[in-house]
């Protein structure tokens, strides 16, 4: 009963109204469309889709992310997540507004400032560029000048300046050291033009390397600028593209301010028109029909008929169950207490066809083990008390809703558990606990022991369940049915000593033995049963395992303690010491807190996978995606 | 001192080194891992946060056993239990269980946390499955540290 009942539904319509009903369908969101079989049928696919839709989806999110830069979001937003609200009758309207001057504003806003920040980084390099020359006084044209003379910048190695000043001695050259750096000299090399030819023989000798001014320090350089003077220049240059930036800034937050809620509602409106384009591809069609199919729960039926009533005249529909060979999509049906456990099961994956759904079954356990492994009765309800509080507040949906509401239930749990065996932020209420399993964890051990068997016998007792089912009783009654009397009685036989128990745990074993294997040959049959029998010490592996109930629960308590005698021996320091006892109690209940809650959780849940889903759980369904209305940035009334 | 006290010290000295050593290479291995994935796709930091703690664990088991052993001993409180040299040996031996696992099941937990980031890098909607993975690896630990538990608990100063 708890995976929901699902038909088929076919609709046959005329050709004119087959946007409108796809509008009505994504509106109502209970429909799965599936591709139609356009070949079996006889039926033409849809003209391929229409791509102009996607490129203003594109454009939208892109101008969103542009004017959303540099807003600045307190933490009180953030966790409440305020969205702009879009209700249906709006949505036709805004995505007909005139959006586009928007669009081309940010745009254009956009393309200034990433013009400015190229230039400005090109400028940075320039002045980079410059540095090393900073010290030339003079003017950077004169450097340029043609005469008899020539002006050379350039570097050498620092180990070849001794080989320059031989080549001064002899030759007609003046040279000076503008700058020195760790491994070579910055100079201004000045000679006569015609010998210039025999001067660069030389100085290929030397190393050098020329260096020469961009065209663009050229083109900036007044006759008399030196290059600190360009370099100031450029300094003020990029001070002002910065200032720039900051004012385009401003501007952009002004049109995010003003129109960014508008391209939001317009970008959602959007993006469930392309949706539709998109699901309307599945559908059939001839000149004068369409034709769609897909998959819906028997209980949204009727609100389908309903809405499809305006176009009684000229649609029909169809409804069917699905045939032996389809396998219709998964949705889970569990009373309103157990739907957040869902979570876990989605976790895992969903039942395959025929499959048992697990969620009601194994809810409990999870309670009961949640409260086992933190078993902290103080973090427990304070869980519970922030998880409604936020559920109240910021009124999350979907699935983030079902997991604050998991994490009130499975609080509650720790309260109850926690007072029993655990306690209230590391203070044990001795008149209130039933085990303390600090002072003597063999109980708790062995309560641990009992959960873990009873769980993995009704694991065992939902194969039997499932393998009649399916028909198959000779499993049903004789093997599963085997290792249900097997496992209790092997206990009991093992503890009380009783020789019935003893025989009871034979009876269960023989119907192990004589049927677990499928082989006809009556010897191998009779071996192969044999070996079977050593499941048994998976079995008693699996039991064992539950033990970690003890050790996570134990864990939870000690560094409660901890935290509680660090504060203690804190406020032994004079003066501050209650301020240091408070900081260490609160931060470190907070942390224990959240590593207890996530190793409770993960524990808990391997507990059910490995343990208990092992026994009997099959995995193979696809999850029911109905065509429904879907939102980015805003939230749908 | 006597040396009986000396070898208990000793033990739950080990429990805290050895599961620290585990948890600190595993959490450097996922740690690694997972900044490399959040230079791609920063938004991920919640998600992976989650995968890089994990391998924390064995480092508080061994804190935790450690703790015990000091509050048996009495070395918080003003007077401290005279101990035997075996019964100082026993704590030491009972201290191992969750040395060792600690030690090894944190640098292994680190390694699968570590591929569960990549994971995560490519399927951010399975994130809690190399999380359950990872619990896998640190079963050991947890009853390595159940066994320590009960053995302190069974040593009678």
């Amino acid at each position: 009963m708890a995976i929901a009942e699902i038909n088929k539904v076919q609709i046959i319509g005329n050709a004119n109204i087959k946007m409108d009903v796809f509008s009505s369908l994504q509106e109502e969101g209970i429909i799965q469309i599936e591709k139609t079989d356009y070949d079996a049928l006889g039926l033409n696919s849809p003209s391929s889709e229409d791509t102009k839709l996607d490129h203003r989806l594109f454009q939208l999110s892109h101008t969103i992310d542009f004017l959303s830069q540099g807003e600045k979001k307190g933490l009180a937003e953030k966790i409440l997540m305020k969205k702009p609200k879009l209700s249906k009758p709006e949505r036709k309207k805004i995505i007909k507004s005139n959006y586009t001057p928007i669009i081309e504003k940010a745009e254009s806003l956009e393309g200034e400032k990433n013009d400015i920040i190229s230039s400005n980084k090109y400028l940075r390099k320039e002045k980079a560029l410059l540095k090393p020359f900073k010290n030339l006084d003079i003017p950077i044209k004169l450097v340029q000048l043609n005469g008899y003379t020539e002006f050379r910048l350039g570097t050498i190695p620092l180990s070849e300046v001794e080989n320059l000043r031989k080549i001064q001695e002899e030759e007609e050259l003046w040279f000076s050291v503008i700058q020195q750096g760790k491994r070579e000299v910055f100079l201004l090399i000045i000679y006569l033009r015609e010998k210039k030819e025999a001067f660069e023989e030389s100085f290929k000798k030397i190393s050098y390397i020329p260096y020469y001014f961009t065209e663009s320090t050229i083109k900036r350089a007044g006759k008399s600028d030196t290059v600190t003077d360009i370099m100031r220049k450029i300094d003020e240059e990029i001070k002002q593209g910065e200032n720039k930036v900051i004012q385009l800034d401003k501007e952009a937050r002004e049109l995010g301010l003003m129109h960014k809620e508008k391209l939001m509602l317009v970008y959602d409106g959007l993006l469930n028109e392309r949706n539709k384009q998109r699901f309307s591809q599945l559908a059939g069609e001839t000149k004068s029909i369409f034709y769609l199919e897909g998959w819906i729960q028997i209980k949204d039926i009727k609100r389908l008929k309903a809405k499809l009533k305006p176009y009684s005249e000229s649609i029909e529909y169809f409804f069917r169950s699905p045939l032996p060979d389809e396998t219709p999509p998964v949705v889970l049906e569990n009373p309103s207490v157990i739907k957040p456990f869902e979570i876990v099961t989605k976790l895992y994956g969903l039942p395959a066809k025929g499959s048992l759904e697990p969620t009601i079954y194994f809810a409990p356990f999870f309670f009961v083990f949640l409260g086992l492994t933190v078993s902290e009765a103080g973090y427990g309800l304070l869980v519970t008390i922030l998880s409604l509080l936020y559920i109240k507040i910021a009124k999350p949906r979907g699935g983030l809703r079902n997991f604050l509401i998991l994490f009130a239930i499975v609080g509650v749990s720790n309260v109850i558990i926690g007072t029993m065996v655990g306690g209230w932020f590391g203070f044990p209420i001795p008149k209130l606990m039933v085990l303390d399993p600090l002072a003597d964890p063999v109980p708790f051990l062995i309560l641990s022991l009992v959960l873990g068997f009873i769980q993995v016998w009704f694991g065992t007792f939902l194969k039997m369940i499932s393998y009649i089912k399916n028909k198959k009783y000779l499993d049903a009654f004789f093997v599963q049915g085997g290792w249900l009397i097997l496992l209790p009685s092997l206990v009991l036989y093992l503890l009380l000593k009783k020789p019935v128990w003893g025989f009871m745990a034979l009876a269960g074993a023989s119907g192990i033995v004589f049927f677990a294997s499928p082989s006809r040959n009556p010897i191998s049959r009779f071996f192969g049963g044999l070996y079977k029998l050593y499941d048994i010490s998976r079995y008693l592996a699996d039991v064992l395992s539950y033990s970690r109930l003890l050790a996570l629960g134990l864990a939870t308590t000690v560094i409660a303690m901890v935290v509680n005698t660090l504060c203690q021996a804190a406020l032994g320091i004079p003066w501050v010491g209650w301020l240091f006892a408070a900081l260490i109690f609160i931060g470190g209940h907070i942390f224990n807190l959240a590593i207890s809650f996530l190793g409770g959780f993960v524990h808990s849940m391997r507990l059910q996978f490995v343990e208990f889903f092992g026994k009997f759980y099959e995995l193979g369904g696809q999850p029911f995606e109905p065509f429904e209305l879907e939102n980015k940035y805003t939230e749908l009334i | 001192m006597e040396l009986g006290l000396a070898l208990a010290i000793l033990g739950s000295a080990f429990a805290v080194i050895f599961g620290g050593i585990g948890s600190a290479i595993g959490i450097g291995l996922v740690g690694q891992a997972s900044s490399g994935v959040m230079s791609e796709d920063p938004e991920k930091f919640g998600s992976l946060l989650i995968l890089v703690a994990l391998p924390g664990t064995q480092g508080i088991y061994g804190f935790l056993s450690a703790f015990l052993v000091i509050l048996k001993l009495g070395l918080i409180g003003e007077t401290v239990v005279t101990l035997t040299t075996f019964q100082g040996l026993q704590i030491f031996m009972a201290c191992l269980p969750i040395a060792f696992t600690g030690l090894i099941s944190g640098i292994h937990q680190g390694k699968v946390c570590a591929s569960g980031v990549y994971m995560v890098a490519k399927q951010p909607k399975d994130m809690m499955k190399p999380v359950i993975l990872a619990a896998l690896v640190e079963t050991y630990a947890v009853l390595g540290l159940l066994i320590t538990i009960i053995l302190l608990n069974g040593i009678q100063l």
